[in-house]
């Protein structure tokens, strides 16, 4: 009897430490809540594949929307809890504070070199010569556009900006909205600054003078961009709604055909694929480059584009090894997938394929034709205060609370406030 | 008179111990303090510390930070026009509630009491259901009403007019704060209706025939002896007003985010977004005590206003 007891309680204990042993709690923490289409469903299938491939790794996702969840990893840090995996941004102004402060773990570089990724790409997650990240996706801003709703209004795709705001009273007398975009979170409207002064001065050098005080946000070429940014809000481009809808409110007004076009990055290639769209819908979904203003200095193919969304692990967390280990099974599984379901466009080298929708082969040809990008947008070049200040002015400018004066003397206390630190 | 002796470590025994000699022993007062004073000490005093020792830093939230003496404090009191408005907001935010919302709820509660019971607790049922949602599911509802584009609130004021109506409430400069303002009174007249409804219910009978023998009026006997009567009842719904207006956030949070520009800013929301969102954890805990004073003086304030206007009376 003595004996069976003793057996038992040696099996009991070497299967508690087998099972001790090999079980990790992998927690992973990202901005993608919709897991049934696009990039989060990407993540769920790499997920399973990374957990069938090791056996007694779990792995638990928080999902939240953009703005919360940079909210809430600040939070985490400050509360000693970042998970262990981490999609972000590989921007300066959001990224380099975590680095400063240790929290991120260091890649091999080399380990990744092969990986196809795009020219810049892996630089863009590389500070003091260490890459910290994995880009994820080349991100391009863009208009998307319903093809079936220009049809209705009887109207082709505007090449100039003034032909754009000329769109405006034919879809209006149809009862289209004419462009949607996440105005609630400022960032977009943004972007599209950007893009307009780049249109207007011919060089996305001007902003990093400005930030860097060499040029001054209230020349000319920047008052003339706020200009035009308030005058599309004044003419009724955008939705009534513009400052109070937020990224899914703008996203569903487009993709629902109540909206003709949609300002957003490449990201948002998987519209095309989107199940929670009528077939219809996404038939018909294309996009083209942002116009060139009359006039103005820059050209069609100069693209606002960046590498914003990366992944990185927590070099605090118990489970780092097992986080590297998750990148470098993410790094070689993401592209193929993110492009087999048409959700991202990807930081690597992609194959075009027959099969693939309209909206893909176009942004994929907006990216191959581009002459000169961007890099980081305006408002990540910085710190998170000056972040805030130009989101918070452009929400004001866009509803005529200032004038575009006013806005370029806001964003140029901020930039002179942000390069004082 | 019971003996009773002390035990060994000063505490006296429990039994037959007249009150008065067990609430005079100093280990029995202790005990019963401590407890309440711990919880005071580590949920408040120690928070409130350290929000302190933060206001006097740069620090982002993430890695190191710098002392920076007053300097937060200045730059709040002296260059920070969204401070100064989000305090202007949750004065206005007081002011509609104390003077409307309740005016409007005594007036819902007097007719309420008249009224059947049956009917009554029907009505008081309806009027209070929007005190019972989720602050989130409020937000989301007025939220698709006011909305521009499908909001029922349009469609219905376009049955009277040529053009369609197309005014986005929460997004229009003009129109904001008063939305955000009727939403957070929407959601909160439920409160003082019942307040107002239960405090009229325990109005003696007595006290409005008499007036009625006096010859008064409706308006008179309600002017000159209920509201007086129901006085400290009035006094206790505007404090708890006072205190609800400067706490309000995630209503404001949720529809605007203190947008278009500054204009439906409200202290708590500008403090979390200086704090989480403009990475100013320093500054955000600087707004936050000075938050903390501004609260605390306006509540002695409003609590002192009544205690003579209640001795006067």
């Amino acid at each position: 009897m003595k004996k069976i007891v003793v057996a038992l309680c040696v099996a009991v204990l070497v299967t508690v430490g087998a099972g001790a042993q090999t079980k990790v709690s992998l927690k992973q923490g990202d901005n993608l809540p919709d897991r049934t289409s696009g990039m989060g469903l990407v993540f769920d299938t790499i997920n399973s594949e990374f957990k069938a491939a090791n056996p007694g790794v779990d792995i638990a996702v928080e999902s939240y929307p953009d703005q919360p969840w940079q909210e809430k990893v600040k939070i985490y840090v400050a509360a000693k809890q970042l998970p262990d995996i981490n999609k972000y941004w590989s921007f300066p102004g959001m990224f380099k504070p975590l680095i400063d402060a240790k929290l991120v773990q260091p890649l091999d570089k080399g380990a990744f070199d092969k990986l196809g990724y795009l020219p810049g790409a892996l630089e863009s997650n590389v500070y003091d010569g260490k890459l910290y990240g994995l880009p994820l996706t080349a991100d391009c801003w863009v208009i998307y556009y319903n093809k079936k709703l220009f049809k209705e209004a009887g109207v082709t795709v505007p090449t100039t900006y003034e032909e754009l705001l000329a769109l405006v009273p034919k879809f209006k007398a149809k009862g289209i909205i004419p462009a949607v975009t996440d105005g609630k979170d400022a960032w977009p409207l943004v972007e599209t600054f950007d893009n307009l002064a780049e249109r207007i001065n011919g060089n996305f050098g001007r902003v990093d003078a400005a930030l860097k005080r060499t040029a001054k946000f209230t020349d000319p070429d920047f008052v003339q961009a706020a200009t035009l940014l308030q005058k599309m809000a004044t003419s009724g481009l955008f939705a009534d709604d513009l400052m109070v809808s937020d990224y899914g409110a703008s996203r569903n007004l487009f993709g629902q055909g109540k909206a003709a076009m949609y300002l957003m990055g490449t990201w948002e290639v998987g519209l095309a694929t989107d199940a929670n769209f009528s077939q219809d819908f996404r038939d018909n979904v294309d996009a083209f480059k942002f116009p060139v203003v009359k006039g103005g200095k820059g050209k069609v193919d100069d693209l606002v584009a960046w590498y914003g969304g990366n992944i990185f692990v927590n070099a605090t967390g118990k489970n780092k090894d097992m986080g590297v280990k998750y990148l470098d099974f993410l790094a070689k599984r993401w592209p193929a997938l993110a492009w087999e379901k048409q959700a991202g466009y990807p930081a690597q080298k992609v194959v075009a394929r027959a099969n693939d929708t309209t909206l893909a082969k176009t942004l994929l040809a907006i990216g191959s034709d581009a002459k000169a990008t961007s890099g980081t947008p305006s408002l990540d070049r910085s710190d998170a205060q000056f972040k805030d200040s130009i989101q918070k002015a452009i929400g004001e400018l866009v509803v005529s609370i200032i004038t575009p004066e006013e806005f370029c003397k806001k964003v140029d206390a901020a930039a002179a406030k942000a390069a004082k630190k | 008179m019971a003996e009773t002796k002390p035990l060994s470590g000063g505490f006296v025994s429990l039994e037959r111990v007249p009150m008065k000699r067990l609430f005079n022993n100093r280990p029995v007062i202790a005990a019963l303090v401590v407890p309440g004073l711990l919880i005071m000490v580590f949920a408040m005093i120690i928070p409130i510390g350290f929000s302190v020792y933060y206001s006097l830093t740069n620090w982002s939230g993430i890695g190191d930070f710098q002392w920076v003496g007053f300097a937060n404090y200045v730059e709040i009191l002296t260059a920070d026009p969204t401070f100064w408005r989000s305090l202007a907001n949750v004065g206005i935010l007081i002011l509609v509630t104390v003077f409307l919302q309740n005016t409007a709820a005594f007036a819902l509660a007097a007719l309420l009491a008249r009224l059947t019971p049956r009917w009554s607790r029907f009505f008081r049922t309806i009027y209070f259901i929007p005190a019972v949602l989720s602050v989130v599911v409020i937000t989301a509802l007025w939220g698709n009403i006011m909305n521009p584009t499908f909001g029922i609130l349009n469609k219905f004021l376009s049955l009277f007019t040529t053009d369609p109506v197309t005014t986005s409430w929460l997004g229009k400069p003009a129109t904001a704060l008063g939305s955000v303002v009727w939403i957070i009174v929407w959601q909160g007249f439920g409160w003082a209706l019942l307040f107002f409804y239960s405090a009229l219910m325990t109005l003696p009978v007595e006290l409005e025939e008499a007036a009625k023998i006096d010859g008064a009026g409706r308006w008179m006997t309600y002017t000159r002896v209920i509201l007086p009567y129901l006085f400290p009842v009035i006094s206790a719904i505007i404090v708890i007003d006072v205190i609800s207006s400067l706490k309000q956030m995630e209503i404001i949070f949720l529809s605007t985010g203190g947008g278009p520009g500054d204009l439906t800013q409200f202290t708590a929301v500008y403090l979390y977004q200086k704090a989480f969102v403009a990475s100013q954890y320093g500054y955000g805990n600087g707004l936050s005590i000075l938050f903390v004073v501004v609260a605390v003086g306006l509540t002695l304030l409003v609590q002192r206003i009544f205690r003579t206007e209640g001795e006067l009376a």
